[in-house]
């Protein structure tokens, strides 16, 4: 009597065949250092939501002419950035800032460098519609994706409809939402393994935390205080870039920019919103000289008197200290036909 | 020259006062109607502006046995005394104290500030928590408020100052805007802004009346990952009540926190659906737990809420609102539950008055 319910269960699996249910859920395993996730309750993680919003990710039909996916400019093999100073559209068309990464972008507070999406669902219909990067309407690309028999199929089998741009936009989120980086040697670090840094990027990291001042923007489990802050970055030009302003028109906000996050910072060169720096080592000299001077300049920004030796150490810190050795390096998957 | 102006300005502000509150009653008067006096009574709580043409007022405090409230006049470089009427006598404001000194804050409106935060630490020995200096160099001061007579009295008559916190290992460049103070275990603990990577809450202890050395007490950055204590209070139970006032360009951020006053040790943390918790305080009959909200980003969101805490296993939080208020920084509950509170409110282009006002809530449970 008791092996009963042994023999149904069996039964339920070899008639399954080992196939994925459509509302299987994804279970995200967050590495050391990170802590749960708010997932929205109307995009829950499904195993073959996730497949698909990994498909449309890598898939550059999303794009008028076929040649630009969401990874082209978010490459896993770039820090799920570019690698350039700014992103690249269809017909080569240049934006005005750098990529920001993939990695962790399910904590972010707010995406873009502006912050002007509150979601990655609401994210992620942004490139498709705009003319320098993706170049579609929303129309354009719903009715190219419903005649790929591999979409559809798919998309009947997760949304229960035909291919629809809230769908694409909740499946690419759900992907994206399974981009983390944590178990970095400062996870190992603060967890008690004294022997997870070198002795160089324990000095830098108390620089971190400390002298340096990083950790007045850069804190949290993800590094980022999810907030916006005027660097003076770029306010040198004579039409500066004004950012955060743009969107919410608060005199305040000019110049501001959102906090990116700092794991892997050592693959996501070139670094700041417009790409301006090229190396960590010139990211921390700009702020080692307090930055440039404007009237929206954050008050955490001033005059660190780093010495030579304390900027190699904070270096140090930035690139041992975050790089974990679970980097999450998604392959592309093959494209639906 | 200078005391002639002085007294033309506390008359017009005293004149101010008395015409804006009879107006307020005339007006009520008007609207009710004679029969349905008892209908037509406001359920909720009631306001009443009592003093206007603040310059960002910041802070408030009421003392003990007068009833004087005291209010930090912060962009005017000053504290004033509100007496409130009674009887036959009329209410009446005065300058207190003068001449602290001046700092800019913010990057958009940029307010001129000097005092900040007030507390009564005796009956008369008022604490005030200094804006005006740099970070480093900024001091708490304590008045005692029985010296001041016909006339204000300067800052250096001060009784005693504490502080300033300079740079060190606790604090990379030395600590700064005294925003908000309390009392709880022998010592004034007091909200800074410096070291952004700390987040300290300072602590004076206060011996024999006399207070003693300022030092950075609880590092809450470290333990809550959120920025910048402001709002500051003590528990029924004696526990420092925090309010984290979080980026003011992120929405919602802010978080009600609990710390032992004697370890530090961060007790519980609640997040909330407030934008920038600027003041915390008790009713003193009800023990409610009151919030000001200064939601930068979104004034809308702006005003006083209540907050009710549920402890135990799984700690909650549920947040009223109870009035929308225009940029309220600082509020002070008399003995019998009466409410001030302090607004540095929106100035409309071409007004020659500050927008700035003290106002009076009754009727809060």
């Amino acid at each position: 009597m008791r092996k009963l319910p042994l023999l149904v269960a069996l039964c339920v699996v070899l008639l399954c065949g080992g196939r994925v249910r459509a509302d299987e859920p994804y279970e995200l395993k967050y590495p050391q250092g990170l802590r749960p996730m708010k997932i929205p309750q109307d995009n829950p993680l499904t195993r073959k939501k996730v497949e698909l919003g990994r498909q449309l990710y890598f898939d550059p039909r999303l794009s008028r002419d076929n040649t630009i996916s969401c990874a082209s400019c978010h490459d896993p093999a770039k820090g799920w950035s570019n690698g350039e100073r700014f992103a690249t559209g269809v017909r080569g068309q240049k934006g005005g800032r750098s990529a920001p990464t993939i990695i962790n972008s399910g904590y972010n507070r707010f995406q873009f460098w502006d912050g002007r999406a509150g979601s990655l669902e609401e994210q992620a219909l942004g490139p498709i519609q705009n003319p320098i990067e993706m170049d579609m309407t929303l129309e354009e690309v719903v009715a190219k994706l419903n005649k790929i028999e591999g979409y559809r199929k798919q998309f009947q089998e997760v949304f229960g409809t035909d291919v629809t741009a809230q769908g694409i936009a909740k499946a690419i989120a759900a992907f994206e939402r399974t981009v983390l980086s944590g178990n970095a040697p400062y996870d190992r670090y603060k967890a008690g393994d004294k022997k997870a840094m070198s002795e160089a990027a324990v000095r830098g990291m108390k620089l971190f935390f400390g002298k340096a001042n990083c950790a007045a923007c850069h804190s949290g489990p993800n590094f980022t205080d999810n907030g916006f802050h005027n660097l003076g970055v770029g306010m040198d030009k004579k039409e500066p870039d004004l950012g955060r302003y743009l969107v919410t028109k608060l005199e305040g906000d000019k110049g501001a920019f959102k906090t990116p996050t700092l794991r892997e910072i050592a693959r996501t060169a070139p670094y700041m919103h417009d790409g301006s720096h090229k190396t960590l080592e010139e990211v921390v000299r700009y702020y080692n000289k307090g930055g440039i001077d404007n009237p929206w300049l954050d008050e955490e920004i001033f005059p660190l008197n780093l010495t030579e030796q304390e900027i190699k150490d904070l270096v140090t810190f930035l690139k041992e200290g975050l790089s974990s050795p679970d980097y999450p390096l998604v392959k592309p998957p093959q494209l639906p036909k | 020259m200078n005391r002639r102006r002085v007294q033309i300005a506390v008359w017009l502000l005293a004149w101010a006062v008395f015409a804006s509150a009879s107006l307020a009653q005339e007006q009520a008067q008007k609207k009710e109607p004679a029969e349905k006096k008892e209908e037509s009574k406001p359920a909720g709580p009631q306001v009443q502006d009592i003093v206007i043409n603040l310059y960002n007022p910041c802070g408030v405090a009421v003392q003990p046995k007068t009833g004087h409230v005291y209010i930090a006049d912060s962009g005017n470089l000053r504290l004033l005394r509100f007496t409130p009427g009674k009887g036959e006598q009329a209410p009446s404001i005065a300058e207190a104290v003068v001449g602290f000194p001046k700092d800019v804050y913010g990057k958009g409106p940029k307010y001129d500030i000097g005092p900040l935060g007030l507390l009564f630490v005796s009956d008369n020995l008022l604490a005030v928590g200094g804006g005006g200096n740099p970070d480093g160099k900024e001091v708490l001061w304590f008045f005692d408020v029985s010296q001041i007579k016909d006339k204000p009295i300067q800052t250096d008559a001060a009784k005693y100052t504490a502080g300033p916190i300079p740079p060190g290992e606790k604090t990379n460049r030395g600590e700064g805007n005294f925003y908000a103070l309390t009392l709880a275990a022998g010592a004034v603990y007091v909200t800074t802004n410096g070291d952004d990577t700390k987040g300290w809450v300072a602590r004076c202890p206060i011996k024999d009346g006399t207070p003693g050395k300022l030092e950075p007490a609880i590092a809450t950055k470290p333990q809550v990952e959120v920025d910048a204590p402001v709002g500051i209070t003590t528990s029924p139970k004696g526990k420092l009540v925090v309010g984290q006032a979080g980026e003011i360009n992120v929405p919602e951020d802010s978080l009600l926190t609990f710390y032992d006053p004697a370890s530090g040790k961060l007790e519980l943390k609640l997040e909330t659906p407030l934008y920038d918790i600027v003041a915390l305080a008790y009713h003193p009959k009800s023990g409610t737990l009151y919030a000001l909200d200064f939601a930068w980003m979104a004034p809308d969101k702006a005003g006083l809420y209540r907050l009710d805490v549920t402890t135990g296993e799984k700690p909650s939080l549920k947040v009223t609102k109870v009035l929308q208020l225009d940029k309220p920084t600082a509020m002070a509950f008399t003995p019998e539950g009466e409410l001030y509170i302090t607004l540095i409110g929106t100035a409309k282009e071409g007004d020659k008055y500050t927008p700035g006002k003290l106002i009076r809530v009754s009727g809060l449970k």
